[in-house]
């Protein structure tokens, strides 16, 4: 079983001409309604990368003043933003691929075994997502003082990894549930020990629930405010700088990063399906 | 491995082990103190102590009932309306996305990178009362559909659409990683079976996807019953959700016991709704 | 982890359970022990850094620097960790809160936060925070007169100003007649639904009850709840849209606030872009707030009187100005600004007249820390 490619429904001679037309649009209509979609999560950003070429004269950048590229050729001119950005990112990246790991082997035994505490298990899984945030933040942060542990990087890390757990375990559990155990069983039958099954087998299979998860943990962890906050000692991270910025300003430059990291990811994902499709095409 | 092969009742236990260890200091020994602090009594002058002050308890139930059914609803129209809004995408990516999957994917979760402050402000310039939206139903007179208000933002319908754009994600992936799993011939049987590609989808797809559709609800409905920025933003005073009052009680009103009560009366609304939740579709679907 | 702990900790640690006893020693091993702080100190040495949290965006700027921080490096010595993480008052006050009320420093010498909320005199209150050390501060001779008597603070034993702003009435002129009193901002039915008063407690009961008749500056119960009674009217008539915080500056910049209770600097900053906003105070009188820098328990009390010497000198002050456009707290300011940048200068909004300074009110600060009147307050505003 390999992953699905793009395939049409394949054509099925007893439908007559009407039939297959309706077929067609109603295939359209899927389509078509996904754009829509993607339009509408994608509409703030497009208001949001205008907004990073607009010339405000006040330091509010909340109506269209004229057109500049001023921000961008000085996206480094606010004190402060810079370092937020790359505090942001640097603990996303480290926080969404540590609590993915430890997400997909809770999942794992969750799904694939039977123990005893697994009503437990299942409990402390789902109680951090209905904590309310401020509560977590301002416990967890009695946690660091009551040892003294110092605020910085590390407290945030520990509350980032700590809140996205329970999102990579549900969302990989969600592919899990309904797996094929015969393709496993099949393997370890031929030979294969239980590591190498998981390797070879389990984890190609679960591969885009762990992307997925990747990805969710990630937007998490770059957009969380209020937990990061308690625990950040004075560090800045970006919606920090954002939501203090607030008060005073709403710097033009805030969108460009925005749009920087939306066009760098998405630059990214689309060089790796290029890449992709010239192996296939070389092989 | 041989180690394990002989200890198999162990494994599952190890494969638990980092992350529940994880979650068992840095979220059970918070949520110990928090219990902790939801039972003391007293004021922010003359500090808190520890009394067994259950009445704190009763206080949150009794005082803010409006607010805790408030946000059970609007948590739930914004679940269901995630989930009708995002499953045809995810079946659109998963069996349609071909090789562009991962960047459709990608898609989803990007609104994300601009904060959520930037984002709403960029929903509040789309919304406004001189903005596009309310522009567009004022040519089409259509304004009536808006009510007596004239008005799209500061309104119930604003907080409600703004949770379910919020948590669009939650819903949309867990929803596309069960249904990508599912056979294409499997779906291709079904539809010679059946009669109607409809009726295929009703038996044959829905069910095989439902673990994904009870991960994206509970994903989504969980911690938007306890959001609080959307109503903060997007809301009129006669929106606010518990979560808007546990905010205040802990940082304007410095009331900490009453905060710490309130957050636990809410977890356990959360779970008594999951659990009838989870009675409906079936245990087994929801624990795997 | 201390070798020895305190009585207090021990205490501390034995009622948060026993799990809590084992912790200590597996925590500290993956994260270290948190820094010792500045350590309060009353010697008259300078610390190497002074640890100084402001508000985002509230000090002069070059690039990528603050030429006023340089130059206090280059003038004595000490670096100063400048960190931008205070958002809104409540917020940071919860942030530090836990650290001052177990005993343990904050990291900081020197915070900013603003008398219209409960928190200043609440950390005088709870002795959370240091005494100045005024005989390093030559300079508080240029605080001026209205700032030197706050009542939660009558002498400036502990805090001074850095910056202040007035809250009054902002209206846009092409889509209403001038809008110059509450009475008119809460009862213009042509307003409806496009008017927004503020969360902040002080300021929007300040205007309150100066338009009903009351001094703000005395908050009795009888005062009190007829404001109360007049916000709640207005809101259930639907007049009043939202309480906003901050977030009502883009409303109103986009229209959908026609008239809303405004503070001062923000309307020169949308002024920039729309000059048919404008800024009243409403004729019953507005308020007036103040930032003021604070130096919290454990803090090092001597290097933070320097700096704050060192920001009361006119000339620093200017420079700090020029770039901030709120209310300068510094005499002489102004006559050093008029070189530099004489438009700032002679602005009212950022140097008021004096009679734009007697028609603003001091909030009862009292009042603010009444937890009676807090709850009403926040059952108002989050119904």
């Amino acid at each position: 079983m390999t992953t699905v490619e793009a395939t049409l429904p394949a054509p099925r001679s007893r439908l007559g001409p009407l039939a297959r037309a309706w077929a067609f649009a109603r295939h359209h209509l899927l389509s078509l309604y996904s754009l829509l979609f993607f339009a509408y999560l994608l509409l703030p950003i497009g208001v949001v990368i205008a907004f990073s070429f607009n010339n405000p004269k006040g330091r509010f950048n909340y109506t269209w003043q004229g057109f500049t590229f001023k921000n961008w050729s000085q996206w480094n001119g606010v004190p402060g933003l810079t370092s937020a950005l790359w505090l942001s990112l640097e603990i996303a990246l480290v926080a969404s691929l540590v609590a993915t790991v430890l997400g997909t082997l809770v999942a794992l035994a969750l799904v694939r075994y039977r123990f005893r505490g697994r009503g437990a298990t299942n409990l402390l899984v789902f109680l951090p997502l209905s904590t309310p945030e401020i509560v977590l933040g301002a416990s967890l942060l009695t946690l660091f003082l009551q040892v003294k542990f110092a605020l910085g990087f590390i407290s945030i890390l520990i509350a980032h990894i700590m809140f996205c757990i329970s999102f990579a375990v549900v969302t990989v559990k969600a592919r899990l549930i309904g797996f094929d155990r015969h393709l496993e069983e099949a393997a370890m039958d031929l030979g294969a020990n239980e590591w190498t099954t998981f390797q070879k087998v389990t984890l190609p299979l679960i591969a885009p629930a762990i992307l997925a998860a990747l990805l969710l943990c990630f937007a998490i962890s770059i957009d969380d405010f209020v937990v990061t906050y308690f625990n950040a000692g004075n560090r800045v991270t970006f919606p920090i700088f954002v939501w203090g910025a607030a008060r005073v300003a709403t710097p033009p430059q805030i969108n460009v990063i925005g749009t920087a990291i939306f066009v760098v990811a998405v630059t990214a994902m689309l060089g790796n399906v290029i890449l992709q499709r010239r192996r296939e095409v070389r092989a | 491995m041989g180690f394990l092969h002989r200890h198999r009742g162990l494994t599952p236990y190890l494969l638990l082990a980092p992350g529940m260890l994880w979650l068992s200091i840095f979220f059970l020994v918070p949520l110990g103190f928090l219990a902790y602090q939801s039972l003391q009594s007293g004021s922010i002058d003359f500090g808190y102590a520890f009394t067994w002050a259950w009445g704190n308890y009763w206080d949150a139930i009794r005082s803010y009932r409006g607010q805790f059914e408030r946000s059970i609803l609007y948590a739930g129209i914004a679940t269901v309306l995630a989930l009708v809004l995002s499953y045809p995408v995810a079946y659109w990516i998963a069996f349609r996305g071909g090789r562009w999957k991962n960047l459709l994917l990608l898609f989803i979760v990007a609104p994300f990178f601009v904060t959520y402050l930037i984002r709403t402000l960029a929903w509040e310039t789309i919304l406004s009362d001189n903005g596009l939206v309310v522009r567009t139903l004022d040519h089409l007179h259509l304004l009536g559909v808006l009510g007596s208000n004239g008005r799209v933002l500061s309104t119930a319908t604003a907080v409600v659409a703004g949770i379910t754009y919020n948590f669009l994600p939650f819903m949309a992936l867990p929803l596309y990683v069960s249904l990508e799993q599912i056979d294409q011939s499997l779906i291709e049987a079904a539809q010679d079976l059946y009669a109607s590609k409809w009726k295929a989808f009703l038996r044959v797809t829905l069910p095989l996807s439902l673990p994904g559709v009870v991960a994206g609800t509970l994903l989504t409905f969980i911690p938007a019953a306890g959001d609080f920025i959307n109503a903060q933003l997007l809301g009129s005073p006669k929106n606010h959700m518990i979560g808007n009052v546990i905010e205040s009680k802990y940082k304007e009103l410095l009331d900490y016991p009453a905060a710490a009560s309130m957050s636990f009366v809410l977890m356990a609304t959360i779970l008594a709704a999951v659990l009838i939740y989870a009675r409906a579709v079936g245990t087994e679907k929801l624990t795997g | 982890m201390t070798d020895q702990l305190t009585r207090r900790e021990l205490l501390q640690r034995a009622a948060a359970g026993s799990a809590v006893l084992t912790l200590p020693g597996l925590l500290a091993a993956c994260g270290g022990t948190s820094k010792a702080g500045a350590g309060s100190t009353t010697s008259h040495k300078l610390a190497k850094t002074l640890h100084f949290s402001n508000w985002t965006l509230y000090i002069d700027k070059k690039g990528n620097r603050h030429p006023s921080l340089d130059q206090f490096q280059k003038q004595f010595g000490v670096h100063v960790d400048y960190t931008e993480d205070i958002n809104d008052n409540a917020s940071f006050f919860s942030k530090i809160q836990p650290a001052l009320s177990s005993g343990q420093s904050t990291g900081r010498d020197l915070i900013v936060m603003t008398d219209n909320s409960r928190y200043p005199s609440l950390l005088i209150k709870k002795g959370w925070a240091e005494k100045l050390d005024k005989s390093a501060i030559p300079n508080i001779k240029n605080l001026i007169p209205q700032q030197q008597h706050p009542n939660w603070d009558p002498n400036r034993d502990y805090s001074l100003p850095w910056q202040s702003g007035m809250t009054g009435i902002g209206y846009n002129e092409q889509l209403t007649e001038p809008v110059l009193s509450m009475g008119e901002l809460l009862g213009n039915k042509k307003l409806k639904g496009k008017v927004g008063l503020l969360s902040e407690f002080a300021d929007t009961l300040a205007l309150v009850m100066a338009a009903n008749g009351d001094d703000p500056s005395k908050v009795t119960d009888q005062t009190f709840n007829r404001a109360i009674a007049t916000i709640k009217k207005a809101v259930n008539s639907g007049q009043v849209r939202q309480f906003y915080g901050n977030d009502y500056s883009g409303a109103l910049a986009k229209g959908d606030l026609v008239a809303t209770m405004a503070w001062s600097g923000d309307i020169v900053q949308l002024q920039a872009d729309n000059k048919h906003l404008k800024w009243n105070l409403p004729d019953t009188g507005g308020d007036i707030w103040t930032d003021n820098m604070l130096i919290p328990k454990g803090g090092n009390v001597y290097t933070a009187s320097v700096y704050m010497n060192f920001v009361y000198e006119p000339k620093i002050a200017a420079e700090i100005e020029d770039y901030v456009n709120y209310i300068c707290p510094v005499t002489g300011a102004k006559q050093a600004l008029e070189k530099i940048d004489p438009s700032v200068a002679n602005n009212t909004l950022i140097f008021p007249t004096k009679k734009m300074l007697d028609n603003v009110h001091i909030i009862d600060a009292t009042a603010l820390n009444n937890e009676k009147y807090q709850t009403a307050w926040q059952n108002l505003i989050s119904a």
